[in-house]
């Protein structure tokens, strides 16, 4: 029962996010200096001066395969709750910034709310499309489903029948056979692995059922992970089995 | 040996160079995982090759995070996992704090001239050859700590308190001021760090001298970077024991205890470092109750394209910091450039320095060579994600006494494989540029080195 009071929670932290406007107050120029001045001692060691990702630094963490810093100055962002190939909302750069990415990038909590805030301000500055374009936000229907063991059951078969295991494995280890024949690139061409869905600190974009929900919805632009939102919408319940049955390969449901 | 004759009967040397070059061909070419790993890398669930070009060297990344004293660059995050309260702390908490390395030798073969009374070719299979135990981190913003207990096998069994100072960080302000106190590696921000090296300083072997101002008859050369050596034939420590003319000495001593501050007041292109020592390497404190004191500063550009470079320069101004035969206190200072180039796969730095030695007793002038010179050059190439290869040149003009002073030049190749950013294998061959050249020294004794090791931290 805790754990559905817990999905509860975080389900409606996530309607919260996909129906709010922008949480952040109106940006300022000043915000936008504070910014570039955060950013060149914190990130451009990896995301480099002019936001291509070609910082001193983020060469050595995928010296020869995915995934490389982010290029801020093409508009594709792996981390959203909006619509694929939409940008992000503000909020998805800032938890981003405030969580980190497991295995590549730290978190950057240490920062203020504030300060982070101001560079996620600075990195929209990168992209001219920020400008222009106004992000469209995934829709949820329903409320998460508790993981039990029926839930679990039904999301292993929609993991076959949505195949899923072609990329992940049979197992969820990120061994299928479409990964094993080296076919699997990201949009800098570099080659690029599936998630080991075993690995309970792999999970990038969050491990908790909401966040895995929410790649299932978005995909992760950029990368061969696509967005499952036409086969999902309007079985919200199917994409909380599926997250409840991919957490439990970790043990973490 | 016929060429028909070598192929049937290869050399220990061919058999286990083949053999590696099987082992790491056998691995599958995956492309790698995240890997959380020690102390860092756990408490930032984060790979090792976010702070590392490979472990154990430093990638421009890695090196803002050990500047600002273990917290990420532009944060005081010291606070993240110390806040918690006890009764809270959990094994993967009190995880997020330590660390260990094993360093073992797998074979080494040593080819001598057997020049030097007492030389002796060998081949053998190591133990765990090092054993380091480091506890570190941030116990609130601001404030970190890093203790480093070594035990060393070839030396003994014992387990020496290494490095192990406290750091108060961003006085001031952001990047103004960094401080450093206790017993501290004074290079740590240079262009070539001597500490973390892809090469591990080997070495020596001796017969012990016995009592003061004695002199041992060393077998067996050190090979580790000439630039930071003491490079000096014939001086003693303030306790009379002798300055082996290969120990890590001055401002790349291993460790010191003193006081350091470093920072960037005018931004990322500019690094300051003042600090001052007991000096004269001695362990058990400034028995001549005087200090030497050091200044470094250095040049970056680390902007985009995935280059860095870097310059920098040091004064290393001694105290009576030695002795010479006979008693008299002498002064060591040393000056030194080192530069650092990194792009994409390639890192390649060096180091130049010129120690001088001062304050020579009457008469000493005429036996004693005031000036010595040492350059070290590495050079490494990442040529798969796993693999990374390496050559490195020493060379030491050395100085001392005239009558036993020799110089060596020194190549060496590396290979490593890294099964995980976490453990990696390494073979190694040294060779001495100068052995064809007579003398009953260390120096042109030692003729080639050859090493398998492995290395795993976690």
């Amino acid at each position: 029962m805790k754990a559905f009071w817990k999905n509860l929670t975080m389900a409606f932290g996530l309607v919260l996010v996909l129906t709010s406007i922008v949480g952040a107050s109106e940006v300022t120029e000043h915000d936008i200096q504070q910014g570039k001045s955060i950013y060149e001692r914190s990130c451009l060691i990896c995301h480099g001066e002019s936001g291509k990702g070609d910082g001193p630094a983020a060469f050595y963490n995928a010296a020869f395969s995915a995934p490389r810093a982010r290029d801020f100055t093409v508009g594709n962002f792996k981390f959203r709750s909006t619509v694929s190939g939409s940008l992000p909302l503000d909020e998805d750069i800032f938890r981003t910034i405030t969580n980190g990415i497991p295995g590549t990038m730290p978190s950057f909590s240490g920062l203020s709310s504030e300060q982070r805030w101001q560079v996620v301000a600075y990195i929209k500055t990168f992209y001219g499309g920020f400008q222009e374009e106004i992000p469209e936000v995934i829709k949820l229907a329903g409320l998460p489903i508790l993981s039990a063991a029926e839930s679990v059951r039904r999301g292993k078969i929609l993991f076959q029948d949505m195949d899923c295991h072609s990329c992940h494995g049979r197992q969820g280890r990120g061994d299928g056979k479409v990964a094993l024949a080296g076919e699997l690139h990201d949009s800098r061409d570099l080659p690029i692995s599936p998630n080991d869905l075993t690995n309970p600190t792999g999970w990038k974009n969050g491990a908790t059922a909401s966040d895995v929900v929410r790649t299932l919805f978005t995909g992760l632009d950029g990368t061969p992970m696509p967005s499952y939102e036409s086969q999902l919408i309007g079985h919200e319940d199917d994409a909380w089995h599926l997250a409840n049955y991919l957490l439990s390969l970790s043990g973490q449901n | 040996m016929t060429n028909v004759e070598r192929f049937f009967h290869p050399s220990l040397k061919t058999v286990l160079a083949l053999g590696f070059v099987l082992f790491v061909t056998s691995f599958p070419l995956r492309v790698p995982e995240a890997e959380a790993l020690p102390a860092f890398a756990r408490k930032y669930q984060v790979n090792c090759n976010v702070c590392h070009t490979r472990p154990p060297r430093l990638n421009p990344f890695g090196e803002q995070f050990l500047e600002n004293g273990y917290q990420m660059p532009g944060t005081e995050d010291g606070g993240i996992v110390a806040k918690l309260k006890y009764g809270d702390v959990t094994l993967d908490d009190v995880s997020n704090y330590f660390a260990v390395l094993f360093g073992v030798d797998g074979v080494t073969n040593v080819n001598l001239k057997r020049e030097v009374p007492g030389s002796e070719d060998l081949t053998e299979l190591g133990t765990p050859a090092i054993v380091r135990l480091f506890t570190t981190g941030t116990v609130t913003e601001n404030v970190g700590f890093f203790v480093d207990m070594t035990s060393i096998f070839s030396r003994s069994s014992d387990v020496e308190i290494g490095r192990a100072f406290i750091t108060l960080n961003n006085l001031g302000g952001m990047d103004w001021a960094h401080l450093r106190v206790g017993r501290l590696d004074p290079s740590a921000y240079f262009s070539m760090a001597r500490g973390r090296p892809h090469w591990v300083p080997v070495g020596p072997k001796f017969a012990p001298p016995f009592g003061s101002f004695a002199t041992p008859t060393v077998t067996q050369w050190s090979l580790f970077q000439s630039a930071y050596a003491s490079k000096f034939y014939g001086l003693f420590d303030r306790s009379g024991a002798f300055i082996m003319p290969f120990d890590s000495t001055l401002y790349n001593s291993p460790e010191e205890v003193g006081i350091d501050v470093h920072g960037r007041p005018f931004g990322d292109w500019f690094l300051y470092q003042v600090g001052v020592l007991n000096g004269g390497n001695e362990r058990a404190g400034d028995s001549n109750n005087s200090k030497d004191w050091y200044v470094m500063t250095r040049f970056d550009y680390t902007q985009s394209a995935y280059l860095s470079v870097n310059l920098s320069g040091f004064g290393y101004f001694g105290n009576h910091n030695a002795k010479v035969l006979g008693g008299a206190d002498v002064s060591r200072s040393r000056y030194g450039v080192g530069a650092r180039v990194r792009y994409k796969w390639l890192d390649v730095y060096g180091a130049y320095t010129i120690d001088r030695v001062t304050d020579l007793p009457t008469g000493m002038e005429a036996i004693f060579d005031s000036t010595a010179t040492g350059v070290t050059v590495e050079a490494h190439a990442l040529v798969a994600d796993r693999v990374l290869i390496g050559t490195r040149f020493d060379h030491m003009d050395a100085g001392g006494l005239l009558a036993t002073r020799k110089s060596a030049t020194f190549v060496g190749l590396q290979a490593k494989y890294y099964l995980r950013s976490n453990m990696w294998f390494t073979i190694r061959d040294d060779f001495n540029v100068r052995d064809s050249e007579g003398g009953r020294s260390a120096a042109r004794n030692l003729r080639n080195r050859f090493n398998v090791s492995i290395d795993l931290v976690f």
